[in-house]
């Protein structure tokens, strides 16, 4: 597998308590996920696979971690301000309640009472300064807490953090999800420092570690005496592990290996809808995908309910090339495109497309089903007469010499549950993930207004318009959305169902008899 | 007298032999090195991902060296490496504490895999070539063809389905201790197995035919002639000659087994050096790539020297 290969955003999970929605200022509710089988019962341990390379791991929780396995024990030991809600794009953690200035540009963030570290030393918000400037100046902090200065991170009293945008920003807790890691204040090795989290560290060995109860966790015990984090290369064999009892789950273990489980004795698969985008990039800035009516043709000429099904076996949902397709403001409305063989010809007649040569198409098998997306989506323009040719490229090559930079790839993202965040990534003009290069001002103005507007019917309003330009314009064919799979002991219950990194907050998971 | 001098001049031929191997470790080295510059992309890009910002990505690059060229960084390498220092690993590890436990991890899969095929090609060869063209021997000649043409994949799948899958008799992966070993050495068998299988039909293929080879021999023949036991003939007048032959056949299959490490340690999640040198390459990561090339070189050259002394005593000694 390719993962760690896997370089999707981190965003934090679900699973919030009572405590949290009470005390809830803005963000809204999670849920503890599953359907679950009887009463949550505490105690067992429970073994977790999840993927990794032992040469990648990292320990640093400000670190660049690729590795699932060392971000889901960073994500049980330390925790971020907010994780991903159910019903809202942002739920409480560390931060219990946050209010923005009047012109969004300054944030409070108020600490949850009763935070300590595992040694026992109250948290302040000396601690989470430290760590988010900590995280600020690493080696990819400018990308993590985009438009936040070092000296925009300030406290505001022991129990106050206050951090300050250099541009009006509505989406900032939403920015807080990602690797907001607190540590104390002056680590000087991050590596198995105390972390506040649900669950502490009783040991590490190249990847793998044991994990224990955090009995005095601000929100409440987590069910589980124990989590057990075993590192897998690959998926298959991880899938192999699952089957075979030597784990209770297997996390995030793929398509094509969950398929394989699919009505075996004793395991259960769970499907997270909305785990990764899968796309073809068409680029916009120059080249033959330039005029607007070529990439119209190519969105028209793709039969997406087959790519879901060959593809991803049928685990995924198609997609309307529209990215964030799990937030609750995605634009349903807007009509979903079709195979509409005829119309994309006349697009292609109208721009002088040259149907005469070959084309490209460059593809890598980071995620499970890239590569297999190129062969089809090459196999299906042959329908509007576009030959092209697949060109399978390995992952660093791939990453270093097409991504961002070919005028036809493959491509994938893994935070899913926000327009906005998707928008700033990934679609504007000067983004510097902007894969496509598309340029619109039309999109920057309504994503800027998007995230100066506090009023929240307004704020509906600019993100329908967000999308429609994005919808009608941009470079992303988004054929569809794969479900996040894992594969459990069927013993094992309440286990997290959001996409992307929601997987990783298991306190509400729990082992029945 | 002449005792001392032919033993100096034994001693002689196995420094300048030590030398010769030295000399192509090191070329292989730079070879190494070469080949991870060559390939597109680099170090900082493959470990910041597509997240990095070019600021970013020109930090990185001067904090992993990869400002200077390629020769500055090999030799700095290699001013470490004769310290006993590996230098850091392109994610800032110490690339000793990468590979370290890994490295004895793999040996020891190793070395249990070439002591089974050590002892199954003996035993099967011998069986066959004691019955010449009988049901046996034509049975183990053309099985061993068979396995030989298995590649390791095939055959750890296979065990997986049937042992572990199937039968629930031993665990289709290792799971890694505290320790940083296999939790339980019931994870060995299957990954031994799978390494050690194709090895068998190979080794068992040499040596039925080096001890063939041996029975037209005068001395083999009298040996025959006066009626000694079967295993007498076979262990004290066969097995000296063919020993060579035989050493030299297990020594290739050191380097075969190190080979199928990295596919038999995917399919098993066995915690080795293979995992480590997939994931270095991916990260175009030099000084952990050569580290694993040094590593392992400096395993195939231990077994070569040993191989090729054995074959020196094997030939001195021979009646």
């Amino acid at each position: 597998m390719t993962m760690s290969r896997r370089h999707l955003l981190h965003a934090g999970a679900t699973a919030g308590a009572a405590l949290f929605l009470s005390a809830c200022g803005n963000g809204g509710g999670s849920t503890s996920g599953a359907t679950a089988v009887g009463t949550p019962r505490p105690g067992g341990t429970l073994t977790i696979g999840a993927l990794g390379r032992a040469s990648a791991i990292t320990r640093d929780p400000h670190g660049v971690q690729v590795n699932e396995s060392d971000y889901l024990i960073l994500s049980l030991l330390y925790d971020t301000l907010t994780i991903p809600g159910s019903s809202s794009i942002v739920a409480p953690r560390l931060a219990t309640r946050w209010e923005p200035s009047a012109d969004l540009r300054r944030w409070r963030f108020e600490l949850a009472e009763g935070a300590r570290f595992h040694d026992g030393t109250p948290l302040t918000s000396d601690d989470v300064v430290w760590s988010m400037r900590r995280l600020r100046e690493s080696s990819i902090g400018v990308s993590r807490l985009p438009g936040i200065d070092v000296q925009g991170i300030t406290s505001d009293g022991p129990r106050v953090v206050i951090v300050e945008s250099n541009y009006p920003n509505s989406a900032i807790p939403v920015l807080m999800r990602l690797t907001t890691f607190v540590i104390k204040n002056g680590t000087t090795d991050p590596a198995g420092s105390p972390g506040t989290g649900p669950f502490r560290l009783e040991w590490f060995s190249n990847g793998n570690a044991r994990l224990v109860r955090n009995d005095n966790w601000y929100g409440g015990r987590a069910l589980l005496d124990a989590i057990e984090v075993r590192l897998f290369e690959s998926p298959q064999a991880m899938a192999n592990a699952a089957l075979s009892g030597e784990i209770g789950l297997a996390s995030n273990v793929g398509t094509v290996a969950a398929r394989v489980a699919e009505g075996r004795d004793g395991v259960k698969i769970v499907r997270r809808k909305n785990d990764t985008a899968l796309m073809v990039v068409m680029r916009a800035a120059d080249g033959p995908y330039a005029d607007p009516r070529v990439r119209e043709a190519f969105r028209l000429a793709v039969d997406r309910q087959t790519m879901v099904r060959q593809v991803l076996s049928g685990y995924g949902s198609v997609g309307n090339d529209i990215l964030g397709t799990a937030d609750p403001a995605y634009a349903r409305d807007l009509p979903q495109r079709r195979q509409d063989v005829a119309r994309a010809g006349a697009l292609l007649d109208e721009a002088r497309f040259d149907r005469s040569v070959s084309h490209q198409i460059l593809t890598t098998e980071d995620v499970p089903g890239l590569a297999e997306s190129a062969t089809l989506f090459a196999q299906q323009m042959q329908s509007v007469g576009v030959k092209i040719q697949v060109v399978k490229q390995e992952s660093s090559t791939f990453l270093g010499q097409s991504r961002g930079k070919a005028p036809l790839y493959t491509t994938y993202w893994g935070t899913n549950d926000s327009v906005i965040f998707c928008a700033g990534k990934l679609l504007l003009s000067d983004s510097q993930f902007n894969e496509a290069a598309w340029h619109d001002p039309a999109f920057d103005n309504a994503y800027r207004s998007a995230l100066s507007t506090a009023d929240p019917e307004r704020s509906i309003q600019l993100m329908r318009d967000l999308q429609k330009i994005e919808y009608d314009g941009s470079g992303y064919l988004l054929w569809g959305m794969a479900e996040g799979m894992d594969i459990a002991k069927n013993t094992v219950q309440g286990l997290p169902q959001l996409p992307g990194y929601g997987r990783v907050q298991l306190e509400h998971t729990w082992l029945s008899a | 007298m002449a005792e001392r001098l032919r033993s100096s001049r034994t001693a002689a031929l196995v420094a300048v032999l030590l030398l010769r191997r030295m000399a192509l470790l090191v070329v292989l080295l730079v070879m190494t090195f070469l080949a991870v510059e060559i390939l597109p992309a680099d170090a900082a890009r493959a470990t910041l991902g597509f997240e990095a910002s070019p600021a970013e990505l020109a930090a990185r690059r001067r904090q992993l060296g990869l400002d200077q060229p390629v020769a500055v960084r090999f030799l700095h390498w290699m001013r470490g490496l004769a310290t006993g220092d590996l230098g850091v690993s392109a994610r800032g590890r110490q690339v000793w504490d990468i590979v370290g436990q890994p490295f004895q991890n793999t040996l020891v899969l190793g070395a249990l895999a070439l002591v089974l095929t050590v002892l199954a090609a003996l035993a099967l060869g011998s069986l066959a070539v004691l019955r010449p063209g009988k049901l046996l021997d034509r049975g183990v000649r053309s099985l061993s063809t068979m396995i030989l043409t298995l590649p390791e994949f095939v055959v750890a799948n296979g065990l997986i389905v049937v042992f572990a899958l199937g039968l629930h008799l031993l665990p289709s992966v290792t799971v890694t201790s505290s320790s940083g070993k296999p939790a339980s050495p019931a994870m060995l068998v299957l990954p031994i197995l799978a390494l050690a299988m194709r090895q068998i039909g190979w080794n068992t293929r040499i040596v039925r035919s080096a001890l063939a080879e041996q029975l037209p021999a005068p001395h083999v023949d009298s040996a025959i002639m006066d009626g000694l036991p079967r295993h007498r003939i076979l262990i004290h007048y066969m097995l000296p000659g063919a020993l060579p032959t035989i050493a030299a056949g297990v020594a290739t299959s050191v380097g075969m087994v190190l080979g199928g490490v990295v596919a038999v340690e995917t399919i098993f999640n066995f915690p080795g050096i293979g995992a480590v040198l997939v994931e270095a390459i991916r990260n175009r990561d030099a000084p952990l790539v050569a580290a694993v090339v040094a590593l392992t070189g400096l395993v195939i050259t231990v077994v070569l020297m040993a191989s090729d002394l054995v074959r020196a005593w094997a030939v001195g000694r021979k009646p």
